[in-house]
Order: structure tokens, then C-alpha cells, then sequence
């Protein structure tokens, strides 16, 4: 793909919306106060009346948003995933980023004006998975599973004729995304479902002498002494006793930050590049974008890159980073 | 600004100005304040939803009180009371003054320095967040909460919030160790 790379900025309040603008995104994501958002947390979110002044604002400074109805829609009300796609497209959405075919056949054929992106909830990760919905539902963009090393990218950049986005900074999910079941597991409600991962009303911090426990619906799934740096209160970031050892055994609690390959993911025929994290607040956004913004400017310009580790490594998950699967080295 | 990992107490020759005693007159001006603020933007307290009559314990670590905090717009209570354990209460949010004002105004990110434990919350998940997604979207300036408009909230806006950034740096700067001594 040629053009300049699109920086895609998460907002999860009207406020958020306007601060990523601000700070130099070139789109913003960000979805509607209820179960069709997999950031479907209390207190997160648009109304429809502050989705439209969002679009507003965002057009009024040169950005695009982009309405996320990315869960899977329920047999017994699917009204509401079909209201919340009629309002976006009403809202003057630039596009929706969905996963679930029936919402897709549903933009498709209410809503052909309005761009469709495959969420990286749908997992589509090959030409014949990504072809079928192209040419199934007019999908015009893919976000890419959290899986692919570069060379994978380009390989399959090579082989499908849709744009592709892919994360570049945030919170990392072990499972191939859309298929993961721990949440839904220890707590009955789950991100594709519900829209939301470890839902805090089963989430609780108890302080002891010794430190910190987090529970998850009555499971213990860590302890942190006092100063430990701390993750999401997920099963997947949870640190377990198994057999002699106890460690995290799914995942460490780390912040994905590809800030070091973004000629390289251009190089690989990425459209735009994506930074996670919509529940989190004004401060990080601005300076995760701003970070971002000076350098895919600087990587757009041919200039030196931009040192961005330090920049927003005290905003990470756990306090650490790593280049995930992009930069794989155990093959 | 981002979080860092660092404490940032408050100079113990503030500490001293502030004794218990001395913040009785916060929880009823403070009260006003906030019914003020229902009145004036009430939609700033949709975002809490069930969750505006949670009772919010904000624990500064470097004064000697907490202020018992139920946000429930227009009958909202702010009440001075003495640390965690005297008072019921359904959350607790602990942390330096300094940077609870600074999660309040929007210039600290809340997880960041809850990753980094600079403060730490217990008890029901689901209000702090609403808590504090409901902060991050009012985007409040000291002039809201003193009901100031025009060019006087602009002037107390400057005044405070850059006092407010000076006192960061300035508490940054000093040692930690003798913050906690005092």
C-alpha cells in the first residue's frame, strides 16, 4: 500500500476524544455506552448524542472516527447491535470496525456508504479468511490478530487487496483474539459477548501486611508486595503456582510497544497503525499520541527515529514493553 | 505528564498547616462545591450511574484526615473524617495528596499510577471506575468547583493549577524520606 500511515487513537469519553485529536491522531476509534463495545465498562463510553458531537469535533480538525460494535451480537437481541450500527452510520461515522457477520451483513446492506473494518476480534489472519469477508461485506480494512511477525504481515499484505492496521502500543492478549474464554470462565461475562474482559464488579484488592491481593471473582489470580508494579486484574496476567515454580503462566503483564518498527511494518504494506487502550484516560492518550504522532511523522519523513521507549514506558502495563510476536525469535 | 514510580509527598512544612483540627470547614464548603457543580453540569454525574451513591473513602497518605465522599449530584456529602477504618464506606482510593489532585484535574493517568501502586484502591471495582471515567470526561478546573466564570475563573484556574504544578515539582524535588519522618 502507498499513502502516509494513519495513526488510529483509542478515546473512551468525549473529553478523551477530543485530547487524541488534538494530539495529532488521524482517526479515533471509540464505541457506544453499552454491550456492542468490547470496552463495555462502567462509567466508559459514548451516547449517541455524544458520538455525534464527537464525529463533529473530530471532522471540524481534520480526523476521522471510527465506531467500534465489535462483540458478538446475542440471538435474543440483536436489536441493539442493529440500533448501534444505524446510529453510527447516522452519526456520520467514517467507518465501523465489527467483527460479527451479522453486523457486517448488516452495514453491508443498510449502510454500503459507510466503510466497514474487520475488529481484530474476528481473528482473520490469512488471504482466505480476509478475502471471504472482502468479499462477502465490502470489508475495506482488517485489523490484524496480535500474532503476526512482520515477515507474516507482508506475506499476507502480498496476498490480499484490503488495507491492513496493526497495534503498535497497549495491552497484549495471549489468546487469539475473539476466542478467549478465561473471563467468561471465573466470571460468566466475557469480551465478545459482553464487551468486557475481568468485569470489575468481580474484581477486588485486598491489603494486608504483606501486600496486595487481587481477586477475580473470588479467585486469587496474583499478590503484589508493597511497590511491586502491577497489571490488569486478568486470569491471563495472573501469576500462579504450577508444579515447583510460580510465575505468569500465560502471560507477563507488559505493554506491547512497537514504536521501534514503524518503517518496518510501513516497508510490510501496513495502512495504519493502531494504539490500544480505550479505557484509559486523557493523560495517557495525549502522550502516547503525541509520542507516536513525532514518530510516524519522523519515520513518514525519512528523519532519525524518535527514541519513544522512554517516552511511555512509565504509562505500561507492569512497567515493561516488548515488540510481541512482530519481532518473533523463537521460530 | 506521565506516572512515574517516584512518591510525591507533600513538604512536612505544609503537613504541619493542615492538622486535623484544621480541616473541619472542607467536608460543608466542599459539599457546596460539588452541589454547585450538579446544578451547573449534570451530566457530569451520568457517567456514575448506580454507582453515585457509593461512599468514596479519598485517603490522602500525607495529611492526617480523608474526606468520606458520596457523589450523588445535587445531594451530594463530603464529610472530613479521620483514616480508613473509622467511617463505612464501599471504596477506598489512597494516595500522595499531590497526585489525587492530579488524577482529579486530568494531568496523571489513573491506571499508570495504579500499575506503579503510587495508589491504591480496595473495595467495590466497579465504582472507581465509573469514579474515574466520570473525572476523566469532566475535565474540572478549580474554577468549577469554586463556581467562578469569565475572566476570574481564568484567574483562578492559572493561579491554582500552576501552584499546583509548582508544588509537584517542588515535592519531586524534596527528599521523600523527610516528607514521611515529619
Amino acid at each position: 500500500m502507498s499513502g502516509r500511515i494513519e495513526l488510529v487513537c483509542p478515546a473512551g469519553t468525549p473529553a478523551t476524544l477530543r485530547a487524541a485529536v488534538l494530539a495529532g491522531a488521524d482517526a479515533v476509534y471509540c464505541g457506544f455506552r453499552d454491550e456492542t463495545n468490547a470496552r463495555n465498562f462502567p462509567g466508559l463510553n459514548f451516547s449517541p448524542q455524544e458520538m455525534a458531537e464527537g464525529i463533529r469535533f473530530a471532522h471540524g480538525n481534520g480526523s476521522k472516527v471510527l465506531v467500534a460494535i465489535n462483540t458478538f451480537a446475542r440471538a435474543e437481541s440483536t436489536d441493539l447491535w442493529r440500533k448501534a450500527a444505524d446510529t453510527a452510520a447516522a452519526c456520520g461515522a467514517d467507518a465501523v470496525i465489527a467483527a460479527d457477520i451479522a453486523v457486517l451483513d448488516h452495514m453491508a446492506s443498510s449502510h454500503p456508504g459507510t466503510r466497514l473494518h474487520l475488529s481484530v476480534q474476528a481473528a482473520a489472519a490469512t488471504p482466505e479468511a480476509i478475502g471471504f469477508y472482502a468479499k462477502s461485506f465490502g470489508v475495506r480494512r482488517v485489523v490484524l490478530p496480535r500474532v503476526l511477525s512482520v515477515q507474516e504481515i507482508a506475506a499476507l499484505n502480498r496476498a490480499i487487496d484490503v488495507e491492513t492496521e496493526a497495534f503498535v502500543f497497549g495491552g497484549l492478549c495471549v489468546m487469539m483474539e475473539g476466542r478467549c474464554h478465561l473471563s467468561s470462565y471465573a466470571t460468566g461475562k466475557s469480551p465478545n459477548l459482553n464487551g468486557v474482559c475481568s468485569p470489575p464488579e468481580a474484581v477486588s484488592y485486598v491489603e494486608d501486611a504483606e501486600g496486595t491481593t487481587a481477586r477475580l471473582a473470588g479467585f486469587t489470580i496474583d499478590r503484589f508486595a508493597a511497590g511491586e508494579p502491577a497489571g490488569y486484574p486478568t486470569l491471563c496476567k495472573g501469576r500462579f503456582t504450577a508444579g515447583d515454580k510460580t510465575g505468569y503462566l500465560f502471560e507477563d503483564p507488559v505493554s506491547l510497544n512497537a514504536g521501534s518498527m514503524i518503517v518496518a511494518l510501513k516497508d510490510a504494506g501496513v495502512t495504519a497503525l493502531k494504539i490500544e487502550g480505550r479505557q484509559r484516560g486523557k493523560g495517557y492518550v495525549t502522550e502516547v499520541v503525541r509520542a507516536f504522532r513525532r514518530a510516524v511523522d519522523a519515520a513518514e519523513n525519512g528523519g532519525d527515529p524518535v527514541e519513544i521507549d522512554g517516552i511511555v514506558a512509565s504509562l505500561s502495563e507492569g512497567g515493561r514493553q516488548t515488540t510481541g510476536a512482530y519481532r518473533k525469535t523463537w521460530r | 505528564m506521565a506516572a512515574g514510580n517516584e512518591e510525591v509527598c507533600l513538604p512536612a512544612s505544609v503537613r504541619r498547616l493542615l492538622p486535623p483540627f484544621a480541616a473541619a470547614p472542607f467536608g460543608p464548603l466542599l459539599t457546596l462545591s460539588l452541589r454547585s457543580l450538579a446544578r451547573r453540569r449534570p451530566s457530569l454525574f451520568d457517567r456514575l450511574g448506580e454507582h453515585s451513591t457509593a461512599r468514596f473513602l479519598i485517603d490522602p497518605t500525607d495529611l492526617s484526615f480523608a474526606f468520606n465522599v458520596v457523589p450523588d449530584g445535587v445531594s451530594a456529602v463530603v464529610r472530613v473524617t479521620g483514616k480508613s477504618g473509622s467511617a463505612p464506606c464501599d471504596v477506598v482510593i489512597r494516595g500522595p495528596l499531590l497526585t489525587l489532585l492530579g488524577v482529579l484535574d486530568g494531568t496523571l493517568d489513573g491506571d499508570a499510577l495504579f500499575f506503579h501502586r503510587a495508589i491504591s484502591v480496595n473495595g467495590k471495582t466497579e465504582a472507581v471506575v465509573a469514579l474515574r471515567n466520570a473525572i476523566e470526561d469532566a475535565e474540572l478546573r478549580p474554577s468549577d468547583l469554586l463556581g467562578l466564570r469569565g475572566a476570574l475563573a481564568r484567574v483562578a484556574d492559572a493561579g491554582i493549577l500552576g501552584g499546583l504544578s509548582a508544588a509537584r515539582h517542588l515535592a519531586a524535588d524534596a527528599p521523600v524520606a523527610r516528607a514521611r519522618q515529619a
